[in-house]
């Protein structure tokens, strides 16, 4: 167990290096000067100059002067926002996406998990039909949809929200189920295959058999098989939803740090785009090697050393 | 090993608990995170702002929001009066210029202060001016009228030794500053009012300079623009700025004319999306917008209410045509011939595109100047929408009913209306000549390349003005100029516009003009299409928003009417 964790650690920073090289040509092929703003041709020089400062000029200098800076913990500051340092704008919009990722992924798993066990124990009533259409729903509503409804009922018609604001705990909920919907029909039809397929088994009858009334039997012996599937999705999800959502950011006006995935693609701002793909990527990385761990307490037929043993 | 057992066997039993009051106690930390957070005093006039301030670096400013920030928090020797938003004394108390128009001296104010106490001299401006100089940004060219800024300039970004002595601008004593002109300037006030020409204070920006040890060029950590490091000397010091998320305005305790500060706290919110921050509008205490999507604004409009007010801009829609022989590609070029441009801007009804996609009412564009903006000025006749002409034209050109005429696109970015009105000009120029011209929609980087690369057929483009002068927008088609995306020269516009802009009578001035816009437009390097309004959304409560065409606003002249 400690040799797997080891390597794998040992593989992040190789991961990292082969993410941040592939980033990093991507955004140089991309047409388009960072530096330039408006309609108007900018100045040969300002944007010369520019270039220089960021050590952006040519490929190769900025190669060989930005991962150094990386390693010291500094990206440096940001090509669109010159006033601001990436990490500033990191520091800023990271503990927002994480706090509303948190709460979404919170409502996504307690519900999402409750609703697939009662579809899967109710099979074929009120509460599968349910757990149909939240995966429905979740799977096939775009979020940009589903977050304008709730802004338009909650907050233009009932005055139940405030609009675009991110002062209270109030101004967390709706964006909060936005971005819980999709996370949250995953959950649903995984637990509810999972449970299904637990529920028909033969130590379930036999324990049911012995005596052990239903609900005993679902919370003892089911449940922790039917987790598994889930359990293996959380990782993934949360490296999504703790690093925001450009759509729920960009409908609710949250100033986190999902919207720089696209804006600063948009900008051609090389720094804050390379930093918000490490930040995913670590995260990502980071997460997935807790679940494989975690997998490995939850079900112990799986063993994680004879998977690094190749 | 049986403890390990018996650990794992826990938390195999315990799994949905376990998982369940991580997320539980997840969310116990979030809200507790949360109300912790102290909601904000309201401020006096609260206003949105599109996605946030670029800059605040008076040097890099070019986005019309930062410009309003920069005015609450700077005072250039001229500022702009708020309700005609012409240059009046600012900074400076009075003004001595030589007969000739060349040499401005500047007395400054006694009482003229920083929002940290320090008095505001010459040297304050000098530094700031010296500095767009070494580091220009681009809006730097307006420092080009100066005696010796120009060659300056180019000396320094050349990394040639440069003498600044050279610059005609001296500091005479703490307070007097000389500026020397190459040539009179008529519009020498405007400039001194604008955001490039206002002071910093070196003191407070000390500690963030920053000397490249390889060229030796001296340049700031922009974070000096932000609290509490910023020092300006306008009617405001910014007391907070959380990124993306808002900025508060608070009146300066050092300015001189404190009086004329109507509310003390002003908050700028920061929407990216224009949709969500006109629903915060309507929700009220949002005290104005002056963004707003032509779908909402049009729609208001039709519901007559009372809150919307539209009013002249300051600039053109038009579609900008490659004049050069040769295409990027080495194809002839069929719009070289002026007679297939005259038929392209004929043939086109321009009144669709106005009530079925802009919408707001906007003044139809035959010439390319905004009518009615500049004093004294007349605008020339422009070409009509004649399409028994335009087919003339094309067949005269060698294009009988579009025969033979090879592929050309429009070339615009995505978003906007581009697209559409894109769509409405391909179908006139299909039933009305014949020829089918293609859309191809592109990203906005990768649109201004192409754009300022000359590599395109015809491309949706538009001109704001910068100050307020016919040069201003003329100066964009001179053969020699950057911004001449169309590739077009012609050797009389280009004497008439220099000779225009050295002349001092007004009239010989204005009418050297004309003439130098009726050959642009006769010529048609670009297809008008229409003038760009603004408009704003505020309620009655509000004062001191004026109709201004370039939506210049002085935040510290705008008042909020409590009930």
């Amino acid at each position: 167990m400690k040799r797997y964790v080891i390597i794998r650690t040992l593989q992040f920073p190789l991961i990292l290096a082969v993410i941040y090289l592939l980033t990093f040509f991507l955004t140089w092929v991309v047409p388009g000067s960072p530096f330039e703003t408006g309609d108007k041709k900018s100045n040969e020089l300002a944007l010369r100059l520019m270039a220089e400062r960021f050590h952006a000029d040519n490929w190769h200098s900025f190669l060989g002067h930005y991962p150094l800076r990386l390693m010291r913990g500094d990206f440096g500051q940001s090509m669109q926002y010159p006033d601001w340092s990436v990490t500033d704008i990191v520091k800023t919009s990271l503990p927002i996406s994480v706090s509303l990722g948190l709460f979404a992924l919170t409502i996504a798993t307690i519900l999402g998990v409750s609703i697939g066990v009662l579809a899967a124990v109710r099979r074929g009533g009120a509460w599968d039909f349910l757990s149909l259409s939240v995966a429905l729903i979740g799977i096939s509503v775009p979020t940009f949809v589903v977050a304008s409804i709730l802004l338009m009922v909650f907050c233009v018609k009932l005055h139940w929200f405030a609009i675009g604001q991110w002062q209270s705990f109030s101004d967390l909920v709706l964006p909060g189920l936005a971005l819980s919907l999709l996370p949250m029909a995953y959950i649903t039809r995984l637990t509810r295959v999972a449970m299904l397929d637990v529920l028909s088994s033969d130590f379930v009858r036999t324990a049911r058999a012995k005596g052990l009334s239903r609900f005993a039997v679902i919370r003892k012996h089911c449940l922790k098989h039917a987790l598994l599937p889930v359990f293996s999705y959380l990782g993934p999800a949360a490296a999504a939803t703790l690093t925001g959502s450009f759509v729920v950011e960009t409908v609710f006006n949250i100033p986190g740090l999902g919207q720089h995935f696209v804006n600063s693609v948009r900008n051609k701002d090389q720094t804050l785009i390379l930093a918000v793909v490490m930040i995913y990527s670590a995260m990502l990385l980071s997460l997935n090697l807790l679940v494989d761990i975690g997998y490995a307490f939850l079900d112990p037929r799986i063993q994680v050393e004879a998977k690094s043993g190749g | 090993m049986r403890n390990g057992e018996s650990r794992t066997r826990f938390i195999i039993h315990h799994a949905s608990f376990i998982i369940s009051a991580i997320s539980f106690l997840a969310l116990l930390a979030a809200t507790i995170a949360w109300s912790r957070r102290k909601a904000p005093s309201p401020a006096d006039f609260t206003f949105i702002i599109r996605g946030d301030i670029t800059t605040l670096d008076t040097r890099g400013i070019t986005w019309l929001q930062d410009m309003r920030i920069a005015y609450a928090l700077y005072e250039g020797l001229y500022t702009l009066d708020p309700r005609t938003l012409k240059p009046v004394l600012g900074c400076a108390d009075r003004v001595d210029i030589t007969p000739d128009k060349t040499v401005y001296t500047f007395h400054i104010r006694d009482d003229a202060r920083w929002c940290n106490g320090d008095d505001v001299t010459a040297g304050d401006f000098i530094f700031a001016w010296r500095r767009a100089l070494e580091q220009p940004g681009d809006y730097t060219y307006l420092f080009n009228c100066i005696a010796g800024a120009e060659a300056y300039k180019t000396a320094c970004g050349q990394g040639k030794p440069a003498d600044f002595s050279t610059v005609g601008v001296k500091a005479i004593d703490r307070k007097t500053l000389r500026v020397h002109l190459k040539q009179p300037v008529k519009f020498f006030p405007d400039l001194c009012a604008y955001v490039s020409y206002l002071p910093q204070h070196e003191p407070s920006m000390r500690k963030f300079r920053i000397v490249d040890a390889k060229t030796g060029r001296v340049s700031y950590d922009a974070r000096f623009t932000r609290p509490p490091n910023l020092v300006g000397n306008g009617p405001y010091r910014l007391e907070s700025w959380e990124f993306k998320q808002r900025l508060r305005l608070v009146a300066s305790d050092y300015y001189w004319n404190r009086a004329a500060v109507k509310s003390k706290v002003i908050d700028a919110l920061c929407y990216s999306d224009v949709r969500t921050a006109f629903l915060r509008y309507e929700m009220g205490g949002i005290d104005w917008i002056s963004d707003i999507n032509s779908m909402d604004a049009a729609d208001l409009l039709a519901r007559g209410r009372k809150d919307i007010h539209i009013f002249p801009g300051f600039g053109t829609y038009f579609y900008s045509i490659n004049c050069q022989p040769k295409l990027k590609d080495g194809r002839p070029n069929p719009l070289a011939d002026v007679r297939v441009r005259q038929a392209l801007c004929m043939a086109l009804d321009k009144r669709p595109i106005i009530d079925n996609v802009a919408r707001l009412h906007q003044p139809i564009a035959d010439t390319f100047l905004p009518p009615g903006i500049f004093a004294g000025y007349q605008s020339p006749q422009g070409l009509p929408h004649d399409p028994q002409r335009a087919r003339q034209l094309l067949a005269d050109a060698g294009y009988p009913g579009g025969r033979g005429f090879p592929k050309l696109s429009i070339l615009y970015n995505e978003g906007d209306e581009h697209g559409l009105i894109a769509q409405i000009c391909r179908k006139q120029w299909l039933d009305v000549l014949g020829i089918d011209i293609e859309l191809e929609a592109l990203e906005i980087k990768s649109f201004r390349q192409r754009l300022h690369g000359r590599d395109y057929t015809i491309a949706r483009a538009s001109w704001m003005g910068d100050y307020d002068d016919p040069s201003n927008f003329l100066g964009k088609f001179i053969s020699t100029s950057d911004n001449n995306d169309a590739g077009w020269a012609n050797a009389r516009y280009d004497r008439l516009c220099r000779d225009g802009e050295t002349e001092i009578d007004p009239t010989r001035r204005n009418a050297m003009f004309t003439q130098a816009e009726q050959i642009l437009v006769d010529d048609v390097p670009i297809i008008p299409l229409y003038f760009y309004v603004n408009c704003y959304l505020y309620p009655d409560r509000v004062r001191g928003l004026p109709p201004d065409p370039r939506s210049m606003v002085m935040l510290h002249a705008v008042e909020v009417h409590r009930p």
